[in-house]
């Protein structure tokens, strides 16, 4: 997947460095509810080779903005950090967006009914900053696929005992 | 020895439920009744945090509360049915405090049958609490093996018929694709089969490398045949008093933890640095304590170099920036491919200098791991394996005893030991017994020289013929292992920072001076190792977490009551103070190295006369002096333990 060029800043994924600490989902749990609650963390750290890698994922806030385009009701906009945004006042929670988005980064509350997905806390983001090991950083540069190839050589070997 | 008189404290509920919990508890412990096959939510509330806060505080209370027979004159046995298994986390469990994911495990252990508190990290602590509940309690007795699985307000005794006979990893891996989970969205903490087998020394481990190892653990969890506990991510939210302080305070341990001198190696290389390091102090064991001469380079164990030799994932525990736990991948020998959990130092030492392995890093990591999946305590199987390497080749041990030759340094051999071991085959049925029993079966000369406590407890993996401080801590704890040690800042509790190692008083005056700090921590629900900040730092995060205004002070008071707690249940468990001394080979003097003729033996009746009189304790009896228990604001267990006297 390539994306174009950016200028502004992203949220750039080093997974070789994530230790599956889950740091990150505490952060943007607070950032995004007040309190601690990854469940409603909207950056999520997959397992790969079994049990000995991790990365973490979230929005790429892409160009081509699918939830955006299948809102119904314009409740997704692009807010000051440019990242996309739910306005909650607008939002119906009709879950299109989710069905929408390719990289499954959209979610839908059932407590508040409404979409909820990465706004980058606009333009701090808490994960970036509470990533013990930079595996998170906040930077401009172009957006891109961090995790294919990641993905791919760590699931292609077979280890004794991995499943 | 008098046999301690104590009766359980009042079970009238302290009326506090009503009011607004402290910032970082659920409220409720999850109470599990293995007979009844009942799971049932109780409410703990304001007053009893504060007085228990978690972990072990919370543990030895509902030991001592709930396990007491005789009118509180004795104590059920590890094997009892109305034995507890508390599995606690504490208020820091599920914060973004680094390493706050603690599982204490509480219980009568079948190692020394009395009170135990041993530690393991993971993702325990945080599942649990994200559930919705801060504590497991398990009572009775199942007919038949079960899991027990948690997911949110879904809590049930599932059978567990699939995973009897599987490893702990394999257990871990059966669950994960039962229930559709992947990594930490379900942490799973089990038993092997030794744990099922009810080996004496038995752990229970989790999260793929994390083990409660201490006083036979799993050998509980496998008498009451529950298999495992299986807690899915809850979907619950976790409140904190004061957030934005909070994450400052973790991130001011953060700090610490990356620069203080006294942690800064952990943060790099975990507990890898120790084999050198006591190596250079004499504390490293070599060959069963029969030498504390490496007899290779040291510089192929240097942390670095051990690292570099595998290819190695960070492994953390929740929430956590140390550079401390991974997973490795063997990439040659017999076992290359094999993912195994980078030994910690008690990992190297126990499954490789205390039995002769001291070149083959490979294999040694592999053994550990096989240690873990059997679920056996690597401290007591290393220094079990090295006394029958020993005895073997002084002709204690014949080959036809053992059923093959197990020489110093075989991989192999000990691997077969593993299993004999975990399922009690053969010989392996006595040294499944333990150490103390199994050299007390065979009797002298081979008992000479097997290493234990005289209550049945193993050390840790440390020459500690070399470090008095931790034999004294081992042979008087109330928790089946080290209780005060290790030292961190003793300064800020008005010790000095450095004593004379050797001098017996000294170290006693010094062991039961920094005595509380430990049990603190270990109601924290945090780790060891992010613990390693000042007690003033821990306090800002505890406070920030729960609304309190914890106190140093207040902390070492607070670990100092647990302490009592937990002697009493030892005492009501027949640990009179005669058997507070090390075996014959473990209070030995060493013959060469850095510790060559310092004599722990002259000094030992001198040492733990002046650490009674220092803790307060009276000698004759072991219990804590009424005017000890009075200053620590228990009152009413000084009643209980002296009666009208107090």
């Amino acid at each position: 997947m390539t994306m174009p060029a950016t200028t502004t800043n992203v949220l750039r994924i080093h997974p070789e460095k994530c230790t599956g600490c889950l740091r990150c989902e505490l952060a943007c749990s607070y950032m995004q509810t007040g309190a601690f609650h990854p469940a409603k963390s909207v950056i999520r750290v997959s397992p790969f080779e079994g049990h000995t890698s991790y990365a973490p994922y979230t929005c790429t806030q892409c160009a081509e903005g699918w939830c955006m385009t299948a809102c119904p009701v314009g409740a997704i906009t692009i807010n000051a950090a440019g990242a996309k945004d739910v306005l909650d006042d607008t939002c119906v929670g009709c879950k299109l967006c989710t069905i929408a988005c390719p990289y499954g980064t959209m979610f839908y509350d059932p407590d508040t009914r409404k979409a909820f997905k990465c706004n980058l806390c606009g333009g701090a983001p808490a994960c970036a900053e509470a990533c013990p090991t930079a595996a998170i950083t906040y930077e401009a540069t172009a957006t891109a696929d961090w995790l294919g190839e990641f993905a791919r050589e760590r699931t292609a070997r077979v280890l004794v005992g991995a499943r | 020895m008098t046999p301690a008189t104590v009766q359980a404290p009042s079970k009238k509920k302290t009326p506090s439920g009503a009011r607004e919990l402290p910032g970082a508890y659920t409220g409720k412990l999850l109470r599990v009744d293995l007979t009844k096959k009942k799971c049932w939510a109780e409410s703990w509330g304001p007053d009893d945090m504060r007085e228990l806060i978690g972990g072990v505080g919370l543990g030895a209370m509902i030991l001592y509360r709930e396990t007491a027979t005789r009118g509180g004159k004795g104590n059920v046995s590890w094997d009892h049915p109305d034995n507890r298994l508390i599995l606690a986390t504490g208020p820091m469990a599920g914060l973004p405090a680094w390493g706050s994911s603690g599982l204490t495990v509480v219980t009568i252990g079948a190692g020394t049958n009395g009170p135990t508190s041993t530690q393991a990290n993971g993702f325990f602590g945080t599942n649990l609490k994200y559930s919705g509940y801060d504590a497991i309690v398990v009572q009775g007795q199942s007919r038949d093996w079960v899991y027990l699985y948690i997911n949110d307000d879904v809590v049930q005794l599932r059978d567990a018929k699939f995973l009897v006979g599987k490893d702990t990893w394999q257990t871990q891996d059966a669950l994960h694709e039962a229930t559709g989970l992947a990594g930490h969205q379900l942490s799973v903490y089990s038993i092997g089969p030794a744990g099922e087998s009810l080996v004496r020394f038995a752990a229970i481990q989790g999260d793929y490398g994390h083990v409660a190892s201490k006083n036979g653990c799993g050998a509980v969890m496998g008498r009451k045949k529950l298999k495992a506990v299986a807690i899915v991510r809850g979907t619950k939210s976790l409140r904190a008093a004061d957030a934005r302080g909070l994450v400052q305070a973790a991130d001011d341990i953060g700090f610490d933890l990356r620069t203080d001198p006294s942690a800064k190696s952990l943060y790099e290389y975990g507990t890898l640095p120790g084999v050198v390091n006591l190596s250079r102090l004499g504390a490293l064991p070599i060959k069963n304590y029969t030498t504390n001469v490496p007899s290779i380079d040291m510089s192929q164990w240097e942390a670095p170099k051990l690292r570099e030799g595998f290819d190695h994932r960070g492994h953390q525990c929740s929430a956590c920036g140390m550079h401390h736990c991974h997973m490795s991948v063997i990439r040659k020998g017999d076992h290359k491919g094999s993912i195994v959990d980078e030994p910690e130092y008690e990992g190297w030492s126990g499954a490789g200098w205390a039995i002769g392995a001291v070149s083959d890093v490979d294999g040694v990591a592999w053994l550990n791991t096989e240690l873990d999946k059997a679920c056996l305590d690597v401290n007591e199987f290393g220094w079990i394996c090295g006394w029958v390497m020993e005895c073997q080749e002084k002709g204690y041990i014949t080959e036809a005893q053992l059923g093959f030759r197990l020489t110093w340094g075989d991989i192999k051999g000990a691997a077969r030991l593993i299993q004999m071991i975990s399922r009690r085959q053969g010989f392996g049925d006595l040294l499944a017994e333990g150490v103390k029993r199994a050299a007390e079966k065979l009797g002298s000369p081979a008992k000479d020289c097997a290493i234990y406590t005289e209550r049945g407890a193993a050390p840790r993996g440390h020459d500690h013929r070399a470090r008095w401080d931790e034999m004294l801590d081992t042979c008087t704890s109330g928790t089946g292992t080290l209780e005060s040690g290790v030292p961190v800042h003793p300064t800020e509790v008005g010790q000095p920072a450095r004593i004379n190692t050797f001098d017996g008083e000294a170290v006693a005056k010094f062991i039961a001076g920094i005595r509380g700090r430990r049990n603190f921590e270990d109601s924290l629900g945090m780790c060891i190792f992010t613990t390693r900040t000042r007690l003033e730092n821990l306090c800002r995060a505890l406070n920030a977490a729960t609304g309190w205004d914890v106190t140093v002070p207040e902390t070492v008071r607070f670990g100092r009551r647990t302490a009592a707690i937990l002697r009493v249940v030892s005492l009501r468990s027949g640990h009179t103070p005669d058997l507070e001394r090390p075996s014959t080979r473990y209070g030995s003097t060493p013959v060469d190295g850095p510790a060559k003729g310092q004599a722990v033996g002259e000094q030992w009746e001198k040492m733990v006369d002046t650490w009674y009189r220092e803790v307060g304790y009276d000698r004759k009896t072991g219990k804590p002096l009424p005017a000890t228990l009075k200053a620590l604001g228990l009152d009413w267990l000084a009643r209980d333990l002296w009666g009208k006297k107090a």
